[in-house]
Protein backbone atom coordinates (compact mmCIF):
# COMPACT_ATOMS: atom_id res chain seq x y z
CA UNK A 1 0.00 0.00 0.00
CA UNK A 2 1.66 3.17 -1.08
CA UNK A 3 0.80 5.29 2.08
CA UNK A 4 1.17 9.17 1.44
CA UNK A 5 -1.06 8.89 -2.17
CA UNK A 6 -3.70 6.50 -1.09
CA UNK A 7 -4.61 8.48 2.01
CA UNK A 8 -6.67 11.15 2.27
CA UNK A 9 -7.93 13.65 4.99
CA UNK A 10 -12.07 14.51 5.52
CA UNK A 11 -13.01 16.81 7.60
CA UNK A 12 -16.74 18.46 7.33
CA UNK A 13 -16.88 21.86 8.98
CA UNK A 14 -19.83 24.39 9.22
CA UNK A 15 -18.45 27.88 10.80
CA UNK A 16 -15.63 26.52 12.31
CA UNK A 17 -13.52 29.47 11.76
CA UNK A 18 -12.23 29.90 15.38
CA UNK A 19 -10.57 26.30 15.55
CA UNK A 20 -10.13 25.05 11.69
CA UNK A 21 -6.56 26.49 11.35
CA UNK A 22 -5.37 25.10 14.21
CA UNK A 23 -6.38 21.58 13.20
CA UNK A 24 -5.57 22.04 9.61
CA UNK A 25 -2.37 23.46 11.04
CA UNK A 26 -1.31 20.42 13.30
CA UNK A 27 -2.52 17.94 10.30
CA UNK A 28 0.39 19.76 7.54
CA UNK A 29 2.73 19.86 10.49
CA UNK A 30 3.11 16.03 10.51
CA UNK A 31 1.53 14.35 7.99
CA UNK A 32 2.06 14.33 3.89
CA UNK A 33 -1.81 13.53 3.30
CA UNK A 34 -3.66 15.58 1.20
CA UNK A 35 -6.15 17.81 3.57
CA UNK A 36 -10.39 17.87 1.70
CA UNK A 37 -12.29 20.33 4.08
CA UNK A 38 -16.19 20.14 3.28
CA UNK A 39 -17.62 23.09 3.92
CA UNK A 40 -21.28 22.44 5.10
CA UNK A 41 -22.74 25.63 3.85
CA UNK A 42 -21.00 27.73 6.63
CA UNK A 43 -21.81 31.37 6.37
CA UNK A 44 -18.27 32.57 7.85
CA UNK A 45 -14.91 32.94 7.46
CA UNK A 46 -14.49 28.98 7.40
CA UNK A 47 -13.70 28.77 3.37
CA UNK A 48 -10.72 31.43 3.25
CA UNK A 49 -9.11 30.12 6.27
CA UNK A 50 -9.16 26.93 5.47
CA UNK A 51 -7.91 27.32 1.67
CA UNK A 52 -4.84 29.01 3.36
CA UNK A 53 -3.83 26.07 5.08
CA UNK A 54 -3.14 24.61 2.16
CA UNK A 55 -6.35 22.29 2.16
CA UNK A 56 -8.97 21.69 -0.70
CA UNK A 57 -11.97 23.20 -0.19
CA UNK A 58 -15.64 21.41 -1.40
CA UNK A 59 -18.46 23.88 -0.69
CA UNK A 60 -21.68 22.43 -0.12
CA UNK A 61 -24.10 25.20 -1.57
CA UNK A 62 -27.09 23.81 0.71
CA UNK A 63 -26.45 22.34 4.41
CA UNK A 64 -26.63 18.95 4.27
CA UNK A 65 -25.29 18.12 7.88
CA UNK A 66 -22.44 16.70 9.30
CA UNK A 67 -23.07 12.78 7.36
CA UNK A 68 -23.94 14.27 4.18
CA UNK A 69 -20.73 16.89 4.31
CA UNK A 70 -18.65 13.60 4.92
CA UNK A 71 -20.65 11.43 2.34
CA UNK A 72 -19.40 14.12 0.33
CA UNK A 73 -15.72 13.85 1.23
CA UNK A 74 -16.21 10.33 0.28
CA UNK A 75 -17.81 10.13 -2.84
CA UNK A 76 -14.63 12.62 -3.68
CA UNK A 77 -12.10 10.16 -2.48
CA UNK A 78 -13.92 7.27 -4.09
CA UNK A 79 -14.02 9.27 -7.86
CA UNK A 80 -10.21 10.17 -6.74
CA UNK A 81 -9.26 6.61 -6.46
CA UNK A 82 -8.02 6.96 -2.65
CA UNK A 83 -8.05 3.68 -0.74
CA UNK A 84 -7.83 5.28 2.88
CA UNK A 85 -10.64 8.39 3.54
CA UNK A 86 -9.60 9.36 7.26
CA UNK A 87 -12.46 11.65 9.09
CA UNK A 88 -11.82 13.95 12.30
CA UNK A 89 -13.99 17.08 13.67
CA UNK A 90 -13.27 20.49 12.59
CA UNK A 91 -13.89 21.45 16.52
CA UNK A 92 -10.03 20.24 17.79
CA UNK A 93 -11.19 17.18 19.22
CA UNK A 94 -9.24 15.34 17.68
CA UNK A 95 -5.71 15.30 18.14
CA UNK A 96 -3.09 14.55 14.97
CA UNK A 97 -1.08 12.14 16.87
CA UNK A 98 -4.03 10.07 17.08
CA UNK A 99 -3.98 9.27 13.33
CA UNK A 100 -0.98 6.54 13.39
CA UNK A 101 -2.57 4.40 16.20
CA UNK A 102 -5.43 4.84 13.75
CA UNK A 103 -3.88 3.80 11.04
CA UNK A 104 -2.30 0.69 12.58
CA UNK A 105 -5.14 -1.56 11.98
CA UNK A 106 -5.79 -1.12 8.88
CA UNK A 107 -2.18 -1.05 7.55
CA UNK A 108 -1.81 -4.57 8.74
CA UNK A 109 -4.99 -5.24 7.02
CA UNK A 110 -6.61 -6.36 10.28
CA UNK A 111 -9.54 -4.25 9.52
CA UNK A 112 -11.50 -2.52 7.07
CA UNK A 113 -12.74 0.18 9.11
CA UNK A 114 -11.17 1.80 12.37
CA UNK A 115 -12.50 4.32 15.02
CA UNK A 116 -10.78 6.64 17.70
CA UNK A 117 -12.59 5.50 20.45
CA UNK A 118 -12.51 7.70 23.92
CA UNK A 119 -15.26 6.15 26.27
CA UNK A 120 -14.59 7.98 29.43
CA UNK A 121 -16.45 11.07 28.00
CA UNK A 122 -20.31 11.33 28.23
CA UNK A 123 -22.33 11.69 31.27
CA UNK A 124 -23.51 8.59 33.13
CA UNK A 125 -26.99 9.09 31.21
CA UNK A 126 -25.45 9.17 27.77
CA UNK A 127 -23.55 5.38 28.54
CA UNK A 128 -27.66 4.25 29.27
CA UNK A 129 -28.13 5.10 25.82
CA UNK A 130 -25.50 3.81 24.26
CA UNK A 131 -25.73 0.65 26.03
CA UNK A 132 -29.30 0.72 25.00
CA UNK A 133 -28.11 0.96 21.59
CA UNK A 134 -26.04 -1.40 21.56
CA UNK A 135 -28.48 -3.95 22.38
CA UNK A 136 -31.11 -2.38 19.91
CA UNK A 137 -28.99 -2.89 16.90
CA UNK A 138 -26.59 -5.48 17.65
CA UNK A 139 -23.13 -3.08 17.52
CA UNK A 140 -20.43 -4.76 19.87
CA UNK A 141 -18.86 -1.19 19.84
CA UNK A 142 -17.90 1.04 22.87
CA UNK A 143 -17.71 4.80 20.80
CA UNK A 144 -20.73 4.89 18.84
CA UNK A 145 -20.91 8.57 17.81
CA UNK A 146 -16.78 9.55 17.42
CA UNK A 147 -16.33 11.22 14.28
CA UNK A 148 -12.20 9.81 14.25
CA UNK A 149 -12.22 7.43 12.03
CA UNK A 150 -10.67 5.83 8.92
CA UNK A 151 -11.98 3.84 6.10
CA UNK A 152 -10.84 1.75 3.60
CA UNK A 153 -12.01 0.93 -0.36
CA UNK A 154 -14.91 -1.31 0.25
CA UNK A 155 -16.06 0.80 3.29
CA UNK A 156 -15.82 3.88 0.89
CA UNK A 157 -17.72 2.56 -1.55
CA UNK A 158 -20.47 1.40 0.51
CA UNK A 159 -20.02 4.70 1.79
CA UNK A 160 -20.64 6.47 -1.07
CA UNK A 161 -23.82 5.16 -2.31
CA UNK A 162 -27.15 6.18 -2.44
CA UNK A 163 -27.67 3.68 0.51
CA UNK A 164 -26.09 6.16 2.73
CA UNK A 165 -27.15 8.92 1.65
CA UNK A 166 -30.03 9.34 3.93
CA UNK A 167 -28.12 9.15 7.53
CA UNK A 168 -28.14 12.15 9.00
CA UNK A 169 -25.19 11.73 11.19
CA UNK A 170 -21.71 9.73 11.03
CA UNK A 171 -22.53 6.92 13.67
CA UNK A 172 -24.81 4.19 14.15
CA UNK A 173 -26.97 4.85 10.60
CA UNK A 174 -23.26 4.15 9.44
CA UNK A 175 -22.28 1.22 11.49
CA UNK A 176 -25.39 -0.26 11.00
CA UNK A 177 -24.60 0.16 7.35
CA UNK A 178 -20.83 -1.32 7.43
CA UNK A 179 -21.46 -4.31 10.21
CA UNK A 180 -24.03 -5.74 7.47
CA UNK A 181 -22.09 -5.65 4.62
CA UNK A 182 -19.82 -7.83 7.31
CA UNK A 183 -16.73 -5.22 7.32
CA UNK A 184 -14.16 -5.63 10.01
CA UNK A 185 -14.83 -2.47 12.36
CA UNK A 186 -12.19 -2.01 14.95
CA UNK A 187 -11.72 0.16 17.98
CA UNK A 188 -8.42 2.17 18.83
CA UNK A 189 -8.59 3.70 22.07
CA UNK A 190 -7.41 7.28 21.88
CA UNK A 191 -7.45 10.75 23.89
CA UNK A 192 -9.38 13.52 22.80
CA UNK A 193 -9.01 16.95 23.55
CA UNK A 194 -12.31 19.19 24.67
CA UNK A 195 -13.82 20.97 21.97
CA UNK A 196 -11.72 23.99 21.26
CA UNK A 197 -14.43 26.09 21.30
CA UNK A 198 -18.66 25.76 21.07
CA UNK A 199 -20.03 22.42 21.98
CA UNK A 200 -21.29 19.02 20.68
CA UNK A 201 -24.36 20.32 18.32
CA UNK A 202 -26.22 17.04 19.01
CA UNK A 203 -26.74 17.00 22.62
CA UNK A 204 -27.16 20.53 22.76
CA UNK A 205 -30.75 20.34 24.59
CA UNK A 206 -33.30 18.15 25.92
CA UNK A 207 -35.54 18.40 22.89
CA UNK A 208 -32.28 17.68 20.19
CA UNK A 209 -31.43 14.64 22.37
CA UNK A 210 -34.84 13.64 22.14
CA UNK A 211 -35.04 13.67 18.69
CA UNK A 212 -31.80 12.03 18.30
CA UNK A 213 -32.59 9.40 20.73
CA UNK A 214 -35.69 8.79 18.68
CA UNK A 215 -33.91 8.86 15.33
CA UNK A 216 -31.55 6.52 16.46
CA UNK A 217 -34.00 3.86 17.75
CA UNK A 218 -35.48 3.63 14.29
CA UNK A 219 -32.40 3.66 12.97
CA UNK A 220 -31.49 0.46 14.99
CA UNK A 221 -35.23 -1.04 13.82
CA UNK A 222 -34.21 -0.39 9.91
CA UNK A 223 -31.02 -1.19 9.99
CA UNK A 224 -29.76 -3.27 13.41
CA UNK A 225 -28.40 -6.57 12.62
CA UNK A 226 -29.42 -7.79 16.20
CA UNK A 227 -33.18 -9.64 15.46
CA UNK A 228 -32.60 -10.15 11.99
CA UNK A 229 -29.53 -11.54 11.47
CA UNK A 230 -30.20 -13.74 8.09
CA UNK A 231 -30.91 -10.31 6.26
CA UNK A 232 -27.66 -9.57 4.89
CA UNK A 233 -26.59 -6.60 2.63
CA UNK A 234 -24.12 -7.11 -0.05
CA UNK A 235 -21.41 -4.64 -1.28
CA UNK A 236 -23.35 -3.18 -4.41
CA UNK A 237 -20.84 -2.44 -7.39
CA UNK A 238 -21.03 1.57 -6.79
CA UNK A 239 -23.07 4.03 -9.04
CA UNK A 240 -21.55 6.38 -7.29
CA UNK A 241 -21.82 9.56 -9.71
CA UNK B 1 -84.54 15.13 -3.02
CA UNK B 2 -82.69 18.16 -2.01
CA UNK B 3 -80.18 16.72 -0.04
CA UNK B 4 -79.23 15.08 -3.66
CA UNK B 5 -78.50 18.00 -4.90
CA UNK B 6 -76.39 19.73 -2.52
CA UNK B 7 -74.00 16.67 -3.02
CA UNK B 8 -74.50 17.03 -6.70
CA UNK B 9 -73.16 20.72 -6.32
CA UNK B 10 -70.39 19.75 -3.74
CA UNK B 11 -69.26 17.17 -6.07
CA UNK B 12 -69.41 18.66 -9.32
CA UNK B 13 -67.79 21.82 -8.11
CA UNK B 14 -64.88 19.83 -6.55
CA UNK B 15 -64.18 18.05 -9.26
CA UNK B 16 -64.46 21.04 -11.82
CA UNK B 17 -61.59 22.49 -9.56
CA UNK B 18 -59.42 19.74 -10.08
CA UNK B 19 -60.10 19.74 -13.63
CA UNK B 20 -59.11 23.41 -13.60
CA UNK B 21 -56.31 22.63 -11.81
CA UNK B 22 -54.98 20.16 -14.32
CA UNK B 23 -55.97 21.91 -17.09
CA UNK B 24 -54.00 24.97 -15.88
CA UNK B 25 -50.54 22.69 -15.52
CA UNK B 26 -50.71 22.95 -11.70
CA UNK B 27 -50.13 19.66 -11.22
CA UNK B 28 -47.73 17.29 -12.14
CA UNK B 29 -49.21 14.34 -14.58
CA UNK B 30 -48.25 11.71 -12.01
CA UNK B 31 -50.51 13.21 -9.49
CA UNK B 32 -53.10 14.37 -11.50
CA UNK B 33 -54.13 10.60 -12.36
CA UNK B 34 -54.93 10.31 -9.03
CA UNK B 35 -56.89 13.89 -8.92
CA UNK B 36 -58.70 12.96 -11.81
CA UNK B 37 -59.82 9.64 -10.57
CA UNK B 38 -60.77 11.69 -7.50
CA UNK B 39 -62.61 13.87 -9.57
CA UNK B 40 -64.73 11.80 -11.11
CA UNK B 41 -65.14 9.38 -8.11
CA UNK B 42 -66.61 12.70 -6.25
CA UNK B 43 -69.09 13.56 -8.93
CA UNK B 44 -70.36 10.60 -9.15
CA UNK B 45 -70.70 9.88 -5.38
CA UNK B 46 -72.20 13.57 -5.28
CA UNK B 47 -75.02 13.01 -8.32
CA UNK B 48 -75.75 9.46 -7.04
CA UNK B 49 -75.44 8.93 -3.47
CA UNK B 50 -77.51 6.23 -2.84
CA UNK B 51 -74.92 4.28 -3.98
CA UNK B 52 -73.01 4.29 -0.86
CA UNK B 53 -76.42 2.95 0.77
CA UNK B 54 -76.28 0.03 -1.45
CA UNK B 55 -72.62 -0.85 -1.51
CA UNK B 56 -72.85 -0.63 2.18
CA UNK B 57 -75.82 -2.66 2.15
CA UNK B 58 -74.42 -5.55 0.42
CA UNK B 59 -71.10 -5.38 2.72
CA UNK B 60 -73.49 -5.48 5.77
CA UNK B 61 -72.30 -1.91 7.13
CA UNK B 62 -75.30 -0.89 9.09
CA UNK B 63 -74.93 2.65 8.90
CA UNK B 64 -73.47 3.73 5.43
CA UNK B 65 -71.69 7.14 6.38
CA UNK B 66 -69.13 5.02 7.85
CA UNK B 67 -68.39 3.14 5.07
CA UNK B 68 -67.74 6.40 3.15
CA UNK B 69 -66.11 8.15 6.26
CA UNK B 70 -63.42 4.62 6.66
CA UNK B 71 -62.58 4.32 3.04
CA UNK B 72 -62.35 8.25 2.55
CA UNK B 73 -59.75 7.83 5.45
CA UNK B 74 -57.87 4.75 4.26
CA UNK B 75 -57.24 6.26 1.05
CA UNK B 76 -56.24 9.46 2.73
CA UNK B 77 -53.89 7.73 4.12
CA UNK B 78 -52.62 5.62 1.59
CA UNK B 79 -51.98 8.95 -0.29
CA UNK B 80 -50.44 10.76 2.61
CA UNK B 81 -47.53 7.86 2.76
CA UNK B 82 -47.23 7.72 -0.63
CA UNK B 83 -46.36 11.60 -0.48
CA UNK B 84 -43.89 10.80 2.50
CA UNK B 85 -42.38 8.07 0.04
CA UNK B 86 -42.02 10.67 -2.68
CA UNK B 87 -40.80 12.63 -0.30
CA UNK B 88 -37.79 11.10 0.79
CA UNK B 89 -37.06 9.54 -2.45
CA UNK B 90 -36.59 13.82 -3.62
CA UNK B 91 -34.56 14.11 -0.44
CA UNK B 92 -32.01 11.51 -1.24
CA UNK B 93 -31.77 12.93 -4.79
CA UNK B 94 -31.34 16.48 -3.76
CA UNK B 95 -28.41 15.43 -1.21
CA UNK B 96 -26.50 13.65 -4.01
CA UNK B 97 -27.21 16.32 -6.14
CA UNK B 98 -25.71 19.05 -4.03
CA UNK B 99 -22.91 16.57 -3.18
CA UNK B 100 -21.78 16.42 -6.68
CA UNK B 101 -22.70 19.94 -7.53
CA UNK B 102 -19.71 20.88 -4.13
CA UNK B 103 -17.49 18.12 -6.02
CA UNK B 104 -18.30 19.98 -9.42
CA UNK B 105 -17.64 23.71 -8.28
CA UNK B 106 -14.32 21.94 -6.48
CA UNK B 107 -12.67 20.33 -9.99
CA UNK B 108 -13.67 24.34 -11.38
CA UNK B 109 -12.11 26.09 -8.61
CA UNK B 110 -8.79 24.14 -8.98
CA UNK B 111 -8.94 24.43 -12.72
CA UNK B 112 -9.06 28.20 -12.15
CA UNK B 113 -6.04 28.66 -9.95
Amino acid sequence: MNTANSIVILIPAKNEEDSIAQVLGDLKARFPYPIVVINDASTDNTVAIAQQAGARVLTLSISLGAWGAIQTGLRYALREGFEIAITMDADGQHEADSLPALLAPIMTRKADVTIGAFTQRGSFARHVAWSLFRKLSGLNLEDLTSGLRAYTSPAIRLLASPAATLLDYQDMGVLMLLQRAQLRIQEVPISMRPRLLGKSRIFSSWWAVSNYMLYTAILCLAHGTHYFRKHKCPIKSPQPF
Amino acid sequence: MSYQITSAILGISLALIILLLIRRDRLHSRHAIWWLFVAVFVMILGIFPKIIDYIALKLGVNYPPTLLFSLGMAMILLKVLSIDLHQSQLERKTRRLAQRLALLEGDKQQHDD
